[in-house]
Parts: C-alpha cells; structure tokens; sequence
C-alpha cells in the first residue's frame, strides 16, 4: 500500500485494538461505503480514493481539528465538519466538492499564506511540503496580501532566514509555521516529553523549546519528520541535496534489536538522511534518533579502505591477496598442527542474517569446530552455551504490536527507551490508549517511571532474589495457577532466599509492593513480562531466568508473553542460524539435511569460553567480524590480554578499533547500507533491507571476505547470493523452538553478592541515550547530542560527595582507573553511577569485572 | 421587581456566611438534600426551565441530563467565573457580594449530576471576587457545608478555586478545561463533549456563575414562582452590565423580558446629556447590534434573536450620535484578534487580518475594495473555527458594516470620520 506522500508504507488497523467491528455505511460525493464503526470521514473517504486536504491530521495522532483544511459538507449539519475528526455515520451523507467547501478551503490556504515567507527556493521541505501541495491543488493564484509579512525573530534567531536552533539537530523557521500542533503533539502524546511548546497567543503563537530546554529527547528527530512545511528542519539533511534528486532504498535501523523500518535517502556518492518507513506490526511510523541519524557511519572519512598487516609488531597497508592469502596460510597451518578446535568466530550482531549463516557454515562445515558465538556479554556458565530456562524466554514468540492488548506489562531489568525504542513506544501507546498497567523492576530508574505504577529499584545484583520473592507472593498467596498445593510446596523449597521476608530484605523493596505485583500479575488476563539489557548484562543472568520461566508458568503467562529481548539488530537472526556453540536438535537436523553431513562433534565455546581458551592458549585463531570485544566485553584488561595471546587474530571492521588494534589482519568491512540483507529482529521478525550505495573499491562485505578466506583454504562455500540468500530464509524459516513446559520448574538461587569493601558504588555500563555500540560516534548528529562519554550521577549522591556538574572525578575499580566529567542524571536517585560503553576514547570496560559487574569509588579532582 | 441575585447588594456583610444564612441562605440545599433524589433535582431544574447565563442559554436541566452516570469515572463540576466577554460584569458582582450563593448553587448541581469536586474558574484580573470566593469557601468548609459527609448526608464535596491567567478564550468552556488541567487554554473539537468527555477525559458539566446561583431561589421558592418571572421560554431574572453611553450605567437585575428601553431610560437614566441613540450592543460585545427603533425589544433569548441579535451575556452597550462605528469596530476587531488562542487556522490568521483591514481603514490608509474584502474574510472565518470565538468576532464587523456602511465608505474615501464629534475618544 502506498502512504499518503506515495511512499510504500505497512499499514495495519490496530485502532480497534484487535477486536472486530461493526460496520457503518455512509455516502461521500454520491458513492457508498462501508466502514469499520468508529472510522472518521477522512479515512473513509481516503479509503475509496477521494483525497481530503489535511494539514494537522496525522494517523497516530489524536485529532484536534485544528487546521480546518478538511472541511467537508454533512448534510443535515449546520456548518462544515472536520473530516478528521468526524465519526463515520450510518446514513451519513457527505460532499467534499461543493462550492462552499472550495472556497473554505481557499479561504484556509489564504490564511496560511498570508504570513508565509514563500521562500520555497531555500526551503529543504520544498517538494515534500503539504503547504506546497495543497495550494497546488487548492489554493487560489492571486494574493491579497497587501500587508507586510510576519516575521518572528527573537534574540537567538541566527541568520538571513530568521532560523533558530531548539535543539542539536533540529533548526526552527518560525515564519513557516501553520501552526499545526504536529510537533508538539507527537512530543506529548507519543513520546511523553515535554520540552517542547507553543508560546504566545493568537497569530504571535510561536513553536519554542520550553525555557531552559533543548528539544533532544531521543524521538526528537520525529518532529521534524512530521512537521508539514519546513518550519522544522534538522542539521543531518539542510541544504544539502533536494528531496527529489535524492534516490530512495528500503531498510531497517542496524543498531537494536527492534527492527524499525527507514527509508535511506542518498546519491551516488553518499547517504543523505533516514526517514521513518511507517510499519505498523513495528514502529508505527516513529523511529528513534538512533535509526534516524545513526546510519551516517557509512559515510564517516575515518572508515578504513585498505587491509592491514602486522608486520614487526605494526600494521601497515596491504593488498586484499595478501592479506586473505596469509590469512589462509596462517588458518590451514593451525588447523593442521593443533586441529580445528583451535579455531573460533565471533561476529556482531548487526552483521546481515545471510552473513551471520555463512560464517556459522564457514566455521562448521568447512574448518569444522564449534567455537563461534554473536554475543558480546559475559555468560558466567561453565560447559555449556546457555541454559533451557534462558533459551526458552529469549526465543519466545513475541509480537511488539501485541502490547497493545496487553493489561499488564512488568519491564524487569530494562531501560526501555534506551534498549528498545519501538517497545518503549508501544508501551506507551498501550498505556494512553487502552489503560494498560505497566510496571517495572530495575536497578536505577528510567524515564519509564512515568507510565509505571510501582517503579522498583532493586539493590545491585538481586534480580534473582527478587524474581524469588515475587514467587515466594505468587505461592503464599494462592496467585498460582495449574498447579496444586503440593508442587506449590515443593517449588517452594527450590528457591533461595527461602522466604518472601528475606527475598524483600535482600533485594531491598517492601514486600508489599511484591505481593501486589504478584497480585496484579496473577489477576491480569494477559500480562508480560518483558526482560531487557539490565538483565541480560547481569552476571547470573541464567539464575534469574529460570525465576522467570518459573513465575510464567505459575501464573500461567502465555509463551508469546514472557520474554528476554535480544539486543542486537540481527541478534535473533544469529541465533536462528546457529551463531552459538550448542544447537537446538532442530536446528542440528536442519542443517545437517542442507549440508548434507555430520556437524563437528567438539563442544565447542561461547564468547566467554573463547576469550578464556584463548587466554590459556588453547585457541589460537580467532577471526572476529563486525565486533569489538576489546571495548564491549566487561573486564578490558582480561580480553586485552586474551587477544594479545592469541598466536592469530584476524578482525574485519568498518573502522580501526581497540580490537582492530590488536589483529595480525585488519580487513576493511562493508556497512549494512552497502549490501542487501536480512535482519531478523527482536520478535523473529525476518525482514530485508536493500543496498543503497557502493562500498568504496578497497572494502568487501563479510559475505566476500568469508568466501574469499573459504576459497583461498580450497574449501568452497558454493553458494552464489541468490542461494544464500534463500538457504538463510530456509533455516530461519525451518527454525523450531521448545516452547516452554508448563509443568517444569527450575531451581531460583540467588548468587552470593560479591564483595566490594572499599569500592561502595554501583558502575552500570551500557549504551548513551544517543549511541548505540561502537559505531555511532562516527555519526556527528548523534555526536551532537552526546560529543563525550561522562560519569552520570544521581543529584543526591553528587550533593553528598560536593560533586558539581561538569567537574573531573576520578573512578576506581579494583581492576582500573579513569577521570570522566560528572552529569547530573535526570533520573537516578540513589548511588549508582552509569558510564556509556560507545566512546573508543574511554576504556570503561577496565572498571568492569566480569563476575562481579562495577563497584567504584569517585572522587572529585581538584579544580586546578 | 423580585431579585435573586442582587437583593442584598446593598449589605456590605452579604459575602460573609453568617449573614447570608441570616438571610436564607443554604435552606435550598437543606431541602434539596432531605427531599429530593438526584434526578428529581434534574427533573425539576428542567422544569423551571432556567436557561444558561454564560451567552448560549442552553437549558441547564437538560445540560446536565447528558452526564452519564455509568462510566466509573468521577464526574466534575466547572463553574465558569471567567466573564471576559467585554461589557459583561454581571459574574463579578455575584462573587463579590453574594459567593455563597454560588457555593449553594455548585452544591445543587453537584448533588443533582454526582460530583464531588467542583472548580469555580475566575478570571486572573478578578483578584478581589476571586479572594471574596476563597474566603467564603473556607468558612463553608468551616462550617461543615463543604468536605465531607455535608449536613451528615454523607455526601461529600470540595470546591476549588482556579484562576486564569488573562484570556478571554478560557471562558470557552473547552479552553477552560484545558486551562484546569493545565495546558495552555486552546479549545477542542466537539465531539466528545464536555458532558461525556470533559475534564480530564471525565464527564463534565460547565455552567456559567449566574446560572448556577439561579438554583437556590428555584429551590427554595418552587418551579411556579421561578417561572412567574420572564417569559415562557426565558424564565427568570437576569442581571444586564449597561454600560456605553448612558447616564446610570450599572449591574440592573430584571425579570427577563422586560424591554430594553426600560433598561437604558428607566433603569439607565436615558442617553447621556440627551444625546440621540445610534446603536445598542445587546448582549456583550459579540452580538450583533441592534438600531434605534428596536429599543422596545424585549429582553429575553428569543425576542432578542428575532430583531437580529443575541441576548448573549447580557451586557448592553449604549452608543450614542457622537461615535465613529469605524473606531468602535476598531476597538472590538483589536480585541477578538489579541484574544484569538492561535489554535484553529482561520480565527489565528483571519482576526489578525481584519485588524490590519480595519485598523488601516480607521488610520486613513483604507483602500477601495477593503470593504468587500473584509466581507469575505468574515465569510472565511463564520463557522469555520473549533470554537465561536471566531464568529464571536466576526458577527459585530457584518453588522457594523451592514448598519453603517456608509460610515466605513467615507473613512476610505476622506481619510477621516464622517461623524463631526467631540467626543473625547474618537
Ligand atoms: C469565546 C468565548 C468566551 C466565553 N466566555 C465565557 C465567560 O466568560 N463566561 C461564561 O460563563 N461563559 C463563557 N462562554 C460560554 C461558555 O463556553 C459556556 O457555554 C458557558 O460557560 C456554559 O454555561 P451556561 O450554560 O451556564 O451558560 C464563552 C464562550 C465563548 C465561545
Ligand atoms: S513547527 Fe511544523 S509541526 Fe510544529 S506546529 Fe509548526 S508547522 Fe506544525
Ligand atoms: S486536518 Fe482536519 S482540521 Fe486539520
């Protein structure tokens, strides 16, 4: 289906909130239809093909009539309605064409006019703009304007065209102004922020950040999006090329596990910006800054365009032959004296599903071991990849447009707007428009706060502890469900601490609030439980999730319902096409039928068990692709030197990195938008992208690379891109999971707490709001937002130690030291401290323990 | 002739409690609550047929019949107390004098529709009503009138003062709403309206200070006597702000229906150092004007709707022989387009136009073809707007012109007024 600006768009009716309708019948310019009960006449009416001029109309917008470009004739009304906000009727009779209709409509455009600069030539919304189009088509040819033009300018107002900057990215342009309400709206209804407003009165109202505020909240770049003329403009596109000469390729955002759909805008030579692709399964149309600007790394000057080899100990250019040649030399020779166990892969989880298959077939049907992995977290489990319990959640057959009918959601562990920012709307949405109770468990508060109704703050490293006591509420209670008094009992028994009492203390929250959950939980037709990054990052992630598959099954929570949510744009699509060492039988059989022969028996390691093997000198060729374990994975000092062990390190990358850095051979990899591909997203949603422009001529896809190495060891892959391609969808397709059972329970033993005497704060690391990985501080929009990696702390704590914002405080760890400058967090309360992991500048990871997570001390430096 | 509202204006202790119960205040809601069941309130609201006071008069029994009582939602009460209607000064002297009355009325309404929160929403210039309010509400809460359990009914009420900041539009009864929540004071669509989707998305009723004060004296007195005064269809009294060119301007209380000579000459004292009348705006400034020989209208809805007009507010102003209509109009244009929320496209731009057109016609730069032009802008924004205040502003420039059209032509062509005056403003 086409959009209303003729693009391809997926549009699902999810207003009725899933349930069917009944229909009404009206008339609009003498034809009859037939519509869902609670359509307006302008979606009606667009249905059987008749355009409606709108301006403040958006369709996830609430109506507020306010532009009056809609006025259609109803008869028996005493005056024009708003199509826009004007319920279909049964026998409602309709005219969008009479003479008093043309003229409202003229008059309107007039109206808008009147103030309008006309400066279209330098306008970056010419030729997209619906001020443009509906005066094209409506509007009348004569002014009779004889009055100066307004213009608003105040003190901040920059240049000739009277702009202001409101934001990092975004540049205002009162004069263009319909005053719509677009903007604002979006920032309220949808995103929940508020820092942007309509000031004044009458024709003198103005679009303004609040005072004292910036509009970059994370769906910021949205307004621009939606803002119908360009009055709104953002620094990422201006002046830069005309929307039309600008060639338009599908994708998807190639950072988190969402999967919004963009629109890549770009030329030959390079990407010009990222439009949302509206999906209604997805992202209803909305995407975050991430998606929006961080797809500018493609074109950053700092890419690397030529192979690198170490020789004594420095890496110089080299030739593609010389480079894949030594590889495969070097690969054969370890294979050969010390066997293919010796050998291991890890890739990033944005790399293309199709890549993620090959590299999986690479390593397995060609070199013959298992050692491969796509994740970059620590899994604290000797002898094995990950347990049934965390398996089972973490493939869960979730729907993200399924929220919506959701009564009860509980985030356990996640910051949604920063881990899933398609999720975090939808939840948002379920919560305005269909009353859904949200409510959320983490180890420091997040914006989420304001659409929860209990937000808990566990102390650091009690998740599993309270994922026991909120069974212990479930059991003491009679919450279960399914299971009767004796195995209640006995589940009972199988946790740890081993009272509700204990668990509270432990965890540090009442245990009111956890039997009132579990209450809730319990009385809910159809709760969620969604587990995020906090979880997936902590130490003893397995423990809590076996609590979690537990509690699912007490309350009987439907399998599509309780998940933990992969974190990467093709994490789940990695994990389909078994990017791990252990495979589910399916998965096993599956590929044994495409290969037509037995998978290597070793047992293969995961991320943690490569790095440790390597360390020991049992592994002694890794080939990394597309990740950065030197700057991502906790304990710095541990992975460093695991890397220097290695006797071979081949790394292929977009950029040179803390990884890169250690490598005998540095490959110049391809970015997402220079190849086609699948991601499969955090749903296990399989979804394409297309290649938008050519990598320069000194850089290969991993798809190349791979076959490269493959052909160079005389072991072909055979497999043109048409097969992969359709071999990867095969497998994704054929992929089975074990849904969970109903009737099993796990063990919920909270871990001992580690040790941290004289280190008394908690260290989280993960993403900035505005980053995502190691790439995206090659994307100066986002650059703008957060140019440099900082210690947030919460105000209290700051006040406590005479902390002000903005000074240098030294952070210790046992395992390491680094001097950052103090932010005042907006929403931490206690004495957690938080450092990005997206600076290459900043090691953080060395003030991380692998185990144990952060424990700090800080102190403020002298201001000298 | 029988007041309600003003007949203890001259008591300068009517605002406090004591008084007013001396004077028989707070028995009507005594009564309501021993004998009456909600709906017979409604039931017999709608029977007195008292119509609302805040320019609509829309019955308010029927108003409140609309609130659906099976939402699980709470249901509010808004007493508009925002009077920015210029000319209209009738709300204020009942804040001032007679609060409780107000507070008696709001506790009627709010037994009869199911509300325990009620807001009186003054208007920010109103320091003094609106401190007069506050203090009457406290020493109703003093004395268990308000809060919980009143009169040990059980039935519980709070009342909250709001005031606004200075606009016009939050007397709109959706801007009001958006105002109490607040938002900034723009109006909405309707549908839904208030009474099923109001104030923080829950039923709401809004009824206007005068009208809600009219509820004692219907309760107290009985339908028949209400409807003993005005007309069959416009029942009761009414307060009228005259102002203008008159000798006595002032708040006079009649019953509606009595003719608007009686108003200026009897009550006024007649036009001002016997000078000939013009023109009459009956019923604040919006309204369109009505002309010298229809100074026997009577004044109630319909006869006022009949001659051409609106009884709107109530607020009659006199223009005297000595105005320029194109000054006058000047002055309401500039008003309506200062007032103008900025929320819907033609009453943003197109008030803002007509000021431009018709300040330029006053300053002696009209062009020929501005009337014509200024026609058609009415044209553009009458019944285009969310809210009236569009054709609030438009209605006075149709009838300026139509009335005085004469006067608009010669300011174009001489530069100047066609009116010789002394009159100190023009
Ligand atoms: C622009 C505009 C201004 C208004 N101002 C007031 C006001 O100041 N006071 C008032 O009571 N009603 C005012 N109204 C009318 C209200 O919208 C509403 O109809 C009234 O308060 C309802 O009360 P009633 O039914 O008791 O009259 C105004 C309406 C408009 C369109
Ligand atoms: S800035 Fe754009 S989106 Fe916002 S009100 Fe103006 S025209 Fe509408
Ligand atoms: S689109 Fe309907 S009023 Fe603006």
């Amino acid at each position: 289906m086409q959009g209303r600006n003729g693009l391809p768009v997926c549009v699902k009716n999810m207003s009725d909130n899933g349930k069917e309708k009944e229909q009404v019948t009206l008339t609009i310019d003498g034809k009859e239809i037939s519509v869902d009960k609670g359509t307006t006449v302008l979606d009606a009416a667009t249905l059987m093909g008749i355009h409606i001029p709108t301006f403040c109309w958006h369709p996830k917008l609430d109506s507020i009539g306010a532009c009056r470009m809609c006025l259609v004739d109803v008869e028996k009304f005493p005056k024009p309605a708003v199509a826009c906000a004007t319920e279909a009727m049964p026998g409602m009779i309709v005219r969008t064409d009479t003479d008093e209709i043309v003229k409202a409509r003229r008059g309107v455009l007039e109206f808008m006019l009147l103030n309008h600069p006309l400066d279209c030539p330098t306008c970056d919304k010419g030729g997209e703009c619906d001020l443009q189009d509906n005066v094209f088509h409506y509007g009348i040819d004569k002014s009779r304007q004889a009055f100066t033009r307004r213009r608003v300018i105040d003190d901040q107002t920059t240049d000739a065209f009277d702009d202001k900057r409101i934001g990092p990215e975004i540049i205002r342009n009162m004069n263009r102004c319909v005053t719509c309400y677009k903007c604002i709206r979006f920032n309220k209804e949808i995103a929940g922020e508020y820092d942007l407003g309509a000031y004044e009165r009458g024709n003198h109202t103005v679009i303004d950040a609040a005072p004292g505020e910036q509009i970059d909240n994370f769906y910021s770049g949205n307004v621009v999006e939606i803002c119908p003329v360009g009055a709104l403009t953002n620094t990422d596109w201006r002046y830069k090329i005309r929307n039309w000469k600008a060639k338009q390729t599908l994708s998807l955002c190639s950072h988190d596990a969402d999967g919004q759909n963009i629109m890549l805008w770009h030329d030959q030579r390079q990407l010009w910006r990222a439009t949302s692709r509206r999906n209604d399964d997805i992202d209803d149309g909305w995407i975050c800054n991430i998606a929006r600007y961080g797809y500018q790394y493609i074109n950053s000057p700092d890419r690397l365009k030529t192979p690198l080899i170490k020789k004594e100990g420095k890496q110089v250019p080299a030739s593609w032959d010389e480079a894949i040649s030594l590889i495969s030399k070097r690969f054969k020779e370890i294979k050969d004296s010390k066997g293919s166990v010796c050998l291991a892969g890890l890739i990033g989880g944005n790399q293309s599903v199709e890549t993620a298959y090959l590299f999986n077939k690479f390593f397995r049907n060609k070199l013959h071991t298992n050692n491969l992995d796509y994740r970059l977290e620590y899994i604290d489990l000797k002898g094995s990849d990950e347990t049934e319990a965390y398996n089972c959640l973490y493939r869960a057959p979730f729907t993200i447009a399924d929220l919506e009918q959701a009564d009860v959601v509980f985030v356990f562990g996640s910051n949604f707007i920063k881990d899933h920012p398609a999720i975090n709307l939808r939840l948002r949405k379920a919560y305005r428009k269909f009353g859904t109770k949200v409510y959320t468990a983490n180890p420091v508060e997040t914006k989420s706060a304001d659409i929860s109704l209990d937000e808990m703050i566990y102390s650091p490293d009690t998740e599993t502890a309270f994922i026991a006591g909120l069974i212990h509420a479930i059991i003491d209670n009679k919450y279960y469900k399914n299971i009767d008094e004796t195995k209640a009992a006995e589940v009972k028994t199988m946790l740890a601490p081993a009272t509700l009492d204990e668990a509270a203390r432990l965890c540090g929250i009442e245990q009111e609030r956890i039997v009132n959950l579990a209450k809730v939980l319990s009385e809910a037709n159809n709760p969620y439980i969604l587990a995020g990054d906090y979880f997936v990052a902590s130490a003893k992630r397995h423990r809590t999730a076996n609590g979690m598959y537990d509690l699912a099954n007490l309350l009987g929570i439907k399998d599509s319902n309780a998940i933990i949510l992969a974190s990467q744009a093709n994490s789940m699509g990695a994990d389909r096409v078994g990017v791990r060492p252990r495979l589910t039988e399916n998965l096993k059989k599956t590929l044994i039928d495409k290969w037509g022969e037995e998978l290597p028996e070793s047992p293969g390691s995961n991320t943690s068990q490569i790095l440790n093997n390597s360390l020991d000198e049992e592994i002694d060729g890794l080939f990394i692709l597309g990740a950065n374990p030197a700057m991502r994975y906790p304990d710095g000092p541990f992975v460093n030197s695991a890397l220097d062990k290695l006797d071979f390190l081949v790394v292929a990358d977009l950029f040179e990195t803390a990884t890169s850095a250690k490598a005998d051979v540095v490959l110049p990899l391809a970015g997402w938008a220079e190849q086609s591909g699948a991601y499969v997203n955090v749903e296990g949603r399989y979804q394409k992208f297309e290649k938008a422009q050519d990598a320069d001529k000194g850089i290969k896809s991993g798809i190349e690379i791979i076959h490269s190495i493959a052909r160079a060891m005389d072991l072909s892959l055979n497999l043109d891109n048409a097969a992969l391609m359709h071999e990867t969808k095969d497998i994704v397709d054929a992929f089975e999971r074990e849904a969970r059972d109903e009737a099993k329970f796990f063990e919920v033993k909270q871990a001992q707490i580690p040790e941290h005497d004289n280190y008394p704060y908690r260290l989280l690391v993960g993403n900035d709001i505005h980053h995502f990985g190691y790439v995206t501080e090659h994307c100066p929009s986002l650059m703008r937002f957060t140019p440099e990696p900082y210690l947030e702390i919460s105000p209290n704590l700051a006040e406590k130690l005479g902390i002000d914002e903005e000074t240098l405080v030294r952070i210790e760890s046992t395992t390491g030291k680094l001097v950052l400058k103090a932010r005042f967090s907006e929403y931490f309360e206690g004495d957690v401290l938080f450092i990005p992991n997206n600076f290459s500048a900043t090691e953080v990871t060395g003030l991380v323990s692998r185990e144990g997570g952060g424990w700090v001390k800080i102190e403020k430096l002298d201001d000298k | 002739m029988e007041q309600v509202f003003l007949k203890y204006i001259d008591d300068p202790n009517q605002h406090k409690i004591d008084t007013y119960i001396e004077h028989g205040g707070y028995q009507a809601i005594q009564k309501v609550f021993k004998e009456y069941q909600p709906t017979e309130v409604i039931d017999t609201v709608k029977a007195s047929g008292v119509r609302g006071r805040g320019g609509a008069g829309f019955p308010a029994g029927l108003k409140w019949s609309f609130v659906p009582q099976n939402t699980g939602k709470p249901i509010y009460l808004a007493c508009n107390g925002d009077e920015s209607e210029p000319g209209t000064c009738k709300d204020r002297v009942i804040m001032e004098n007679n609060p409780h009355l107000i507070i008696e009325g709001i506790m009627i309404c709010c037994y009869a529709i199911n509300a325990h929160h009620a807001f009186i929403y003054i208007r920010g210039e109103f320091a003094h009503p609106a401190a007069r309010v506050e203090a009457a509400i406290n020493e109703a809460y003093a004395k268990g009138y308000l809060g919980k359990n009143i009169f040990g009914t059980g039935f519980d009420l709070d009342i909250i003062v709001h005031t606004g900041g200075g606009a016009y539009i939050c007397g709109e009864e959706t801007s009001l709403l958006s105002s109490i929540e607040g938002s900034r004071g723009n109006a909405r669509i309707r549908p839904p309206f208030p009474a099923v989707e109001g104030l923080y998305k829950c039923p709401t009723v809004i009824n206007n200070v005068e009208t809600l004060s009219s509820l004692p004296s219907i309760f107290n007195n009985g339908v028949e006597w209400y409807r003993s005064h005005g007309t069959e269809k416009s029942p009761g009294t009414k307060i009228f702000s005259l102002s203008g060119n008159v000798n006595k301007p002032g708040n006079y209380e009649v019953d509606l229906g009595t003719p608007l000579s009686y108003v200026i000459n009897d009550l006024g004292g007649g036009i001002q150092n016997g000078h000939k009348l013009k023109a009459i705006i009956p019923g604040g400034s919006s309204t369109p004007l009505l002309m010298p020989d229809q100074i026997d209208t009577p004044l109630d809805y319909e006869a006022v709707a009949e001659a051409g007009s609106m009884l709107g507010s109530g607020a009659i102003i006199v223009i005297d022989e000595r105005s320029c209509m194109v000054w006058v109009l000047m002055k309401l244009i500039n008003f309506y387009a200062h007032e103008s929320c900025g929320r819907c496209t033609p009453c943003r731009e197109g008030t803002a136009w007509l000021k431009q057109l018709i300040n330029r016609i006053e300053n002696g730069d009209g062009q020929p073809g501005d009337i014509e032009l200024i026609l058609d802008v009415c044209d553009n924004i009458m019944g285009r707007t969310i809210c009236p205040l569009g054709d609030a502003a438009v209605m006075p420039v149709r009838s300026f012109i139509q009335h005085f059209r004469d006067e608009f032509e010669y300011h174009i062509e001489h530069k100047k007024c066609k009116v010789e005056t002394d009159y100190p403003f023009v």
